[in-house]
Formats: structure tokens, sequence, C-alpha cells
């Protein structure tokens, strides 16, 4: 039975990673054998989803959706472009810093989804390329992400699997380390970047000539649906003290969204991707077949063997082996099975820099492939569609050093401040 | 008798070897809001004016959420057209959704009603080719029929 279930698990890991079927149905059928074979019984695979990370999901899904009908991403995207005044290094700046902060308060996968679609066309404009600035965004929306507790998938199921982490802790302890890291590997990019990205100064007046409010003009609810967004962002702040779970902020914040900036709640409705939510539902039951069977149990117990009782070591382990797992897979799995195996580790005491490594590790490891995070994997949809796909090979050029870069920085980030 | 088969359908219809340019002009002409891409006879896809317009339109239009920005033409819009005139048919086609002749006229009615298309392609027994039926055309012709009786 044991066997049973690695082999499930990790066969859902390859074919998801190699595409062999939408990932929700790979996750839904492992989670399904895993119940069949009776590895998990049907009361436990019900116990081990995780319904707070999915109340959290569905919550945000439903509030950025309709916060985006109000054009203010458009808004931003467009404001920003024209901010740069042509320059390139300008441009790539301020573009990385306006998706790390979508991402960071919506989350990196929505911000990807925001904001290339209107770097193509910006990109389309300026006749540049617009593969660059798709990957400096794609980076940026990882480590964006990484800063709070909702910006990437990986952190909304570590805060949610452990209600002691707040969202201020979260912006506490990885906010600073996000931010320095995207201030050093957005240099890079810029510096590396800034001759194939030379920009026409004509082309940058098309830019300005672009009237970035029309869309705003144009909407519905405009300030309601703002003031809901800018309310439960404060909510997330406020929820430890308050002593509401993350999950219950999204929910409320999302059902006043509704009552007041929204005419058809089916409609309204819709926003929710319910194939995300259920491949999070998949990899909890596959999961939760693992840990039953004792197979996080036998996993911890191996990576204890190799750390020893070295604290350091252990979350230096963590990061790295949560980054490499993530580059090879797809942080969401990766993470989910590594949960349970820190928690584990932690029979001793609740150690918050194992779960800072964690998140660090997951987030910035998702920059190393193309396949290594959700928001890489719709930019390089995105990109498909437009004529201008991005091969896994290009992406990983790219990807592998500015990992490799962020994880060095984690890494003195960790032994200095955590440890 | 099926309505269907009193109901006048249009020749509409370009080969699958047709390029972007051929069937836009075909469509064109035929006044009607698609067309079927035929091989062999058989419906193997529906060119339709959403597809015409997505042809000559940036690629990435279908991911834009909003445009009111863009007070001013795109000045790569008429490179895209040039471009697009020669590719296959085939790649800008949609998934067909047909209408059997001798189906009856309420299943037409449910089929133009979930679909999009403002015009379908009828397929006899054989699965062939009829000719293209305009939800314009159906309705009416549908309202006249049931007066009279």
């Amino acid at each position: 039975m044991e066997v049973a279930v690695i082999v499930i698990f990790l066969g859902a890991l390859v074919g998801i990673a190699f595409e062999w079927g939408h990932r929700t149905k790979i996750a839904l059928l492992g989670a399904g054998a895993v119940v069949l074979i009776g590895a998990l019984s049907e009361e436990q695979a019900i116990e081990a989803v995780d319904w707070s990370t999915l109340g959290l999901l569905v919550g945000m899904m439903i509030i950025v959706g309709l916060t985006e009908r109000t054009g203010v991403f458009t808004y931003l995207a467009l404001r920003v472009a024209q901010l740069s005044r042509g320059r390139t290094v300008r441009l790539i700046f301020l573009l990385a810093g306006v998706t790390g902060l979508l991402s960071a308060f919506l989350d990196n996968l929505t911000a990807i989804l925001l904001v290339v679609p209107i770097t193509l066309l910006l990109a389309d404009l300026l006749k540049i390329s617009p593969i660059p600035l798709v990957l400096v965004e794609v980076i940026a929306s990882n480590i964006g992400g990484t800063a709070t507790l909702i910006g990437d998938p990986p952190n909304i199921m570590i805060g949610t699997a452990r209600p002691e982490l707040s969202f201020l802790d979260f912006i506490v302890n990885l906010a600073p380390v996000a931010i320095f890291t995207l201030l050093v590997v957005t240099t890079g990019l810029a510096l590396f970047y800034r001759r194939q990205l030379a920009i026409d100064p004509e082309r940058a007046g098309e830019v300005d000539k672009l009237d970035a409010a029309a869309d705003m003009r144009e909407a519905p609810y405009v300030k309601r649906s703002l003031a809901v967004l800018l309310g439960t962002i404060v909510g997330f702040f406020l929820h430890a003290p308050l002593h509401i779970e993350p999950a219950v902020v999204a929910l409320v914040g999302a059902t006043v969204m509704l009552l007041v900036a929204a005419d058809d709640v089916e409609n309204a409705l819709e926003r929710v991707e319910w194939a995300t939510i259920f491949f999070f539902i998949g990899l909890f039951v596959m999961v939760g077949g693992l840990e039953a069977q004792g197979v996080i149990d036998q996993v911890a117990e191996g990576f204890a063997s190799v750390t020893g009782d070295s604290r350091a070591l252990e979350a230096l382990v963590i990061l790295w082996g949560a980054a490499l797992g993530s580059a090879v897979v797809d942080n969401i799995p990766f993470t989910a099975a590594m949960i349970p195996v820190v928690d584990t580790l932690q029979d001793d005491g609740f150690d918050d820099a194992a779960w800072w490594a964690l998140a660090l590790g997951a987030c910035f490891g998702g920059n190393a492939t193309i396949i290594a995070a959700a928001a890489n994997v719709a930019a390089s949809g995105v990109l498909e569609r437009s004529g201008q796909p991005i091969s896994f090979v290009r992406f990983l050029a790219v990807g592998l050093p500015v990992t490799l870069v962020s994880l060095v920085i984690a890494t003195f980030y960790l032994l200095i401040f955590q440890l | 008798m099926s309505t269907l088969h009193d109901i006048p359908l249009v020749e509409a219809s370009v080969p699958a070897s047709a390029t972007f340019a051929e069937a836009a002009r075909t469509l064109g002409e035929s006044k009607l809001s698609g067309l079927a891409v035929l091989d062999g006879g058989r419906v193997v896809g529906l060119f339709t004016d959403e597809e015409l317009l997505l042809g000559i339109s940036p690629p990435y239009l279908n991911d834009l959420k909003h445009t009111a920005f863009l007070e001013r033409e795109l000045p790569s819009l008429r490179e895209r057209a040039r471009e697009v005139a020669g590719e296959p048919v085939t790649k800008h086609m949609r998934k067909p959704t047909t209408i059997e002749l001798d189906g009856s006229s309420l299943h037409a009615a449910e089929r133009f009603v979930h679909c999009d298309e403002g015009a379908l392609p009828v397929v006899d027994d054989d699965d062939r080719f009829v000719g293209m039926l305009s939800r314009t055309v159906f309705a009416h012709t549908l309202l006249k029929r049931l007066s009279e009786t």
C-alpha cells in the first residue's frame, strides 16, 4: 500500500510536469486512486482537504475577478509604461515593480494574466520584443508573491496550514528579502536586456498617447470594488489580533463584494477557477494518502538523519530542496507534500525559520523552469497564443541563474536574520 | 417533414485548402456570419466573422480584458492583415456545430439558442454538407410557418 501511494503521487507529479493531461484531471485521478485502493478512507480523504486554503483561494478569486472589471490594474500597467518615458531600464524596473506589487496583494498568477497581455500590446506599440519584458514580469511575480501570505500558492498553503503564522508575520519575515531580491534580480535583468530592448523615442510617444484611465471611466462599481479590495487587505493585516483566519477575511470580503458590486451573482461566481480548486483538492487527498501510509514520517526521519540537530542545516536543506523540487515539478504539489514533512520535523517545538525556508525555496524555485510555477505556465500560454512562444531552454537560461542568485540571497538572509 | 427542407440554405463554404483571404472573401460575398470549411464534402470547421476579426487583430487581443485606452489605431494592424491573408483557413476555423437536415425545427432552434454562431451548417444523413442556415432566416421562416398553420 505504501509503495502504491508513492507510485501514484510520483506518477501524478511526472504527469503534471510533462503535461500528460490537464493537471486537475491528473490530481483528481491520483486522489481517486488513493481512495479506491483503500490507502485513505472516504472520511480521511475529506479531512485531508485543507478547506481554509480553498476558502482563501475562492474568496480572493471573487474579489480580484470583480475588481479586475474596473480596469484599475490595466491603468496601473499603462501608467508605469508612460512613466518610463521610453527609457528601457526604467520600463523594466517599473514593470517588475508593479507586477511584484500586484502579485503580493492579489496573487502572482492573477498578476501575470493581467499584466502580460498589456505588455504584449506595449511591446507592439514600442516595436520591441515582448519576451524579455514578459520574462522580467514572470520573475517579478514569483518574487513579489513571496512577500505575503496570499501572494503565491505555496505561501497560501503554508499560511493556512500553520495558523501561528499571521499575514503580518509573512510580511515582516519575507517582504524585506523579497524586495531586496527583486531589486538585485531586476538590476541584473535590466543590464542584460537594455540593448535588446532599446526604445525608439518616436514609438515611446505612442505609449504616452494612450488614455490609461479610459477603461476605469467606463467600468461599473469602480469605487466600491476598490474599497472592498483595500478593506480585505486591511482585514488580512488585522486577522491575527482579531483572531480571524485569513480564509474568513477573504470570504467575508468576497461576500461584501457580491453584495455591493455584483448585479449578477451567477456571473460573478464564474470568476472562481474551479479547475484550480479541484486541483488543490486532488493534491490534498494524495498527500493525505502519503501521510496515512506513514510515507511522510519516513521522509521526515530521513531528512532529520541528514540534518541532525542543526537548525541551520535543516532550514538550508529545506530551502534548497524546496527550490530544486519546485523547479523539477511544480511548486504547488511539492509544497503540499513538504508541509506535513516540515510539520513532522517540528515535533520538538514550533520553529518559524523552517517555514520561511520552505516559502522562500518553493516561491523562488518557481523561477527556475517554465513548469515550476503556475504563473510561468500561464505567461507561456499567453505568449504562445500571441505567436511568440518561449522555449523551455530559453526560459531556463534566464530562470536558473535568477533562481540561484535568489537562493544565495535567501541563504544569507536565513543565516543572518532567522537562525 | 422537417421545416428545414423548405428553408432556403446558402451554399457558403470553402475547401480546407483555402487561404484566410479566400475564406474572408467568400464570407463577405455570402452575407452570412459564418461559412463551412469542407473536406471531401464533410464539414471540418466553421469560419465566422469572429474568426475573421481575431485573424486580422493582434493575436493577443483575446487575452486583453480592456482596450478603451487605445484611442488611435495600432500601426501593426495593417501588417497583421497582410500576414494572415496567405495562412490556411484551417488555422483559423473553429470546431463546427451542425444541424441535421431531417431534424426537428425545435432541435434547430435549440442549437441556435445555445451556439454563438449566426449561421450553422446543415448536413444530410451521410453527414455531407447541404448548405448554411442563417439564424435570422430560420427564425422568421419558422414564425411564418407557425402563424399559417
